[in-house]
């Protein structure tokens, strides 16, 4: 069992087994390595880990659409799976091993790394651990202070426990899809989503810092159970509570408020050079009679604050629909960014609609040095994204280290921790039990 | 099947017992990432303005449209198994019973505007003096530094600055939000997760943590695929504008009409065959015309042409059970009324009933996740200051010097 630490990062100890799938299984163990668990991808040659690459072979369509395929250069030969921007964000700091869980020693390997761990993680589809004999069963058995979290999409009970579905599945059934989406456009028009993802992920890395603290106080594992579909649910209370207090059934908001007036996401002239960068949209919340008056001053028309149509956000809400092409009128003659500083000069709250592009070049972002240089040793240098907190006493950036390739400690957990001998080592990699490059017939 | 409850905080339970979170956020994001502390078991104590309370006592809805600070969904679904202490923090015997609080915790969260902590005289050194262990969250809409430190904004322009809203869009039109809040529930999962990271870091070293935790960032790095999008700027120089269906390319995917409404489904070039069964047309597995370019956009129409026909057919229930029972990730596009009645989410007693003093029984979405062998019993909102007395009686205040705090509008 991993050792308490006295000092370092609050996770820092604590040993992980993570076969966390996609973009909720990801974002998840992203934020336990960000706290400093170690967290072990376990990962076999013989299938491919969805969050490295959905396909074996990757066309030229893809390679030249316009996601490159998500890969470093867009280089699509042998080891591309290292290259990977789903994997080489969320795993850094991640070890991975490489174990064919279906054969036998493989599988007697994995319960060696269950009895040294803290926790297995896994969001695979409800009956995939059975098939593979590492339920929690035979691992609590193996491990009594195990913690495994499951976190498939439906839940481990119940009709739909098999249901597939990412993210924009979850919205759908959480009625999420329903009360968003363009104002008179049917939800055919209604762009998907994925936030139903990162929302699992960072309530079962939660969940499993609730269970390590219950484990401190009581000795005993715990299995977990996260319903990805019931823990995205929360996104639309408003609406829940909205029917349950008053029977109601909302309809798409648009970009509407249910208070505020006026609201929303107004078209603004392009800033020359940046229209890759920058939507030529400003996105506007007026909350108070006085951010309404600072509004009209800034548009040069003081006299609308104290037309009586306007007047009181009552007045402004009743008649919004002529009021938004008025302010269209005006934020079509300036860009989004000096609409943004004028506005909130004046106390105005205004958004520019940033692209992903711009992000890199964001000032504050640039200030509080979010983005980090990472060095991938199969993907180069590159800004990422940093913890998405920042903490001031034991960092959590700069990040400890990149994104591992696949199987690349292999060695380090099998030999090292478990005590395995170079013969046997070798052994495994001749009979594919472990490697570091997929079967050719990898599924 | 809903469970019931009724009993009034703080009666202690759950695997977070002996945890102790002092609340000084407002809102959706801070009172979200609390609220996890509190359901599972921490006591959880709100500091709340005298008189106006939380600013979610303004949100609503209402129930009749009519607002009323102890009525308002947003608070009553927020604030689920927390104290709620009311304290006028400008004024000194409220920053001393603020201090005395801090001595206790283990955690405090705020969201503030940057500074006010400060202005109070409620930042460090004061707060490292009354507790070296306890750590604190600082949750902003764009930092406590930097350029736009100042700016203001709610959930659309934290998502619009966050480059999430740059792809919530189809093609040719404006950029469409999300639902009311939804990007400040998931800002306060990602808040809980890593304010748990700091109270431990607290805990172990008895140094307490300082964490600093901005919404732009929060949306940038997590909201759909954020992060990754970022650095595929970077890997590939691809623009990331519009979203793309993971896996999806020419087979269905997004929303479709049906006979009652709509669903949703995402099909996978890996599932064609899936697909042919589906539509009853296995002859199509293994058509050339289809197999060799399934992987071709412009293959789109001609395999919806085939898919419209069979969707209009089906109700959004019926098509979400025959295309999840071909293994195909399906969806119906749910109403509330259609969610409250869903078999699998009632079955599986997500729902937990709850009754309010003032709103009445409601039903309310459960915990996010279960330990099992020890589940979660909701336990009501409380009612503005409901814990003045007992906390203060708590700290050795006597029962005139409340009266006197009372009278002086600290409490």
């Amino acid at each position: 069992m991993a050792t308490q630490p006295s000092a370092g990062l609050p996770l820092e100890g604590v040993r992980v087994l993570a076969q966390g799938i996609v973009w909720a299984g990801p974002f998840g163990s992203m934020i336990l390595a960000d706290l400093g668990a170690e967290v072990i991808e376990i990962e076999s040659i013989q299938h491919l880990n969805p969050t490295r690459t959905f396909y074996r072979h990757i066309s030229e369509l893809l390679r030249e659409g316009n996601t490159g395929a998500g890969l470093a250069n867009r280089d699509t030969s042998e080891g591309f799976w290292n290259r990977y921007t789903f994997f080489n964000y969320a795993k850094r700091a991640h070890k991975s091993v490489t174990l064919d869980l279906h054969s036998e020693r493989g599988h007697e390997l994995f319960l060696e790394l269950v009895r040294h761990s803290d926790a297995f993680i896994e969001n695979n589809a409800e009956g995939v651990v059975a098939s593979l004999g590492i339920d929690w069963p035979t691992l609590s058995a193996v491990n009594p202070q195990l913690i495994m979290i499951r976190f498939p999409g439906f839940g481990l009970s119940g009709p739909y426990r098999d249901f597939k579905g990412f993210g924009a599945a979850m919205e759908a059934l959480a009625g999420h899809t329903l009360i968003r989406g363009y104002r008179g456009s049917d939800p055919s028009q209604t762009p998907p989503t994925y936030h139903a993802d990162p929302n699992a992920g960072a309530h079962m890395a939660f969940a499993l810092q609730t269970a390590l603290y219950q484990r401190e106080r009581t000795g005993e594992g715990r299995l977990v159970e996260l319903s990805q579909s019931e823990a995205v649910m929360h996104h639309v209370s408003h609406a829940w509570m909205d029917h349950e207090l008053n029977g109601r059934l909302q309809e798409h908001w648009g970009n509407r408020h249910p208070s505020m007036a006026p609201y929303g996401i107004f078209p603004t002239a392009e800033e020359p050079g940046l229209e890759h960068d920058l939507l030529p949209y400003v996105a506007l919340a007026v909350p108070s009679d006085r951010a309404w008056a600072a509004l009209c001053e800034a548009m040069g028309e003081p006299e609308l604050a104290s037309d009586e149509r306007y007047a009181d956000v009552v007045s402004r809400y009743r008649n919004q629909d002529e009021l938004e092409p008025r302010i269209e009128e005006w934020t079509r003659q300036h860009t989004a960014r000096e609409l943004m500083l004028l506005l909130q000069e004046a106390g105005v709250p205004a958004a520019m609609v940033n692209r992903q592009t711009l992000m890199h070049g964001d000032p504050q972002l640039q200030a509080r040095g979010f983005f980090e240089p990472i060095t991938h040793p199969e993907a180069g240098t590159h800004l990422y994204p940093g913890p998405l907190a920042r903490f001031s006493e034991q960092p959590l950036s700069p990040v400890r280290a990149p994104a591992p390739t696949l199987g690349q400690h292999n060695h380090e957990l099998l030999c090292d921790l478990l005590g395995l001998s170079e013969a046997e080592y070798q052994r495994l990699k001749a009979d594919a039990v472990i490697g570091t490059v997929y079967t050719e017939d990898a599924t | 099947m809903s469970t019931e409850s009724s009993a009034a905080p703080p009666a202690e339970s759950g695997p977070l017992e002996g945890l102790r979170v002092l609340d000084l956020s407002q809102g959706i994001t801070g009172p979200y990432a609390t609220k996890l502390f509190a359901d599972y078991g921490a006591e959880v104590t709100k500091i709340e303005h005298p008189g106006r309370g939380d600013v979610s006592r303004r949100f609503g809805p209402f129930p009749g449209d009519e607002p009323h600070r102890e009525r308002s969904g947003m608070f009553l679904e927020l604030n689920t198994g927390k104290r709620s202490v009311t304290l006028n923090l400008k004024t000194a015997s409220g920053r001393a019973i603020l201090l005395r609080l801090a001595e206790q915790a283990d955690l405090a969260v705020e969201s503030f505007r940057p500074g006010t902590l400060e202005r109070l005289r409620l930042g460090d050194p004061a707060l490292r003096e009354a507790n070296p262990a306890l750590s604190l969250v600082r949750i902003s809409n764009f930092g406590q530094d930097g350029p736009y430190r100042d700016f203001a904004a709610d959930d659309m322009l934290a998502y619009a600055m966050g480059g999430v809203l740059s792809i919530t869009l189809m093609e040719g039109r404006e950029p469409v939000k999300l639902g009311i809040y939804a990007p400040l529930f998931l800002a306060g999962g990602v808040v809980a997760a890593y304010a748990f990271g700091a109270l431990t870091g607290g805990r172990r070293s008895g140094h307490g943590e300082r964490a600093d935790i901005s919404l732009m960032e929060v949306l940038a790095g997590s909201m759909d695929r954020g992060g990754t999008n970022l650095l595929s700027t970077q890997y590939t120089g691809a623009l990331g504008h519009g979203i793309h269906s993971i896996g999806s390319v020419a087979l269905p995917s997004g929303v479709y009409p049906c006979k009652d409404g709509y669903f949703h489904i995402n099909a996978s070039i890996r599932w064609w065959d899936r697909l042919c069964r589906l539509l009853g047309r296995p002859e199509l597995i293994d058509d050339p015309r289809y197999t060799e370019r399934l992987d071709d956009p412009t293959l789109a129409p001609e395999i919806d042409a085939l898919f419209l026909p069979w969707a209009l057919s089906k109700t959004k229930r019926e098509a979400m059970l025959e295309a999840q029972a071909h293994g195909l990730g399906a969806t119906a596009i749910y109403t509330m009324e259609d969610l409250s009645s869903d078999p699998h989410v009632r079955g599986r007693g997500y729902f937990q009933s709850i009754e309010h003093p003032a709103a009445g029984r409601l039903e309310y979405f459960g915990p996010p996740f279960t330990l099992h062998g020890t589940p979660v019993q909701l336990r009501r909102a409380p009612l503005l200051g409901e814990h003045t007395v007992e906390v203060l009686s708590g700290l050795g205040y006597s029962r005139e010097q409340i009266v006197q705090l009372r009278q002086r509008n600290i409490v």
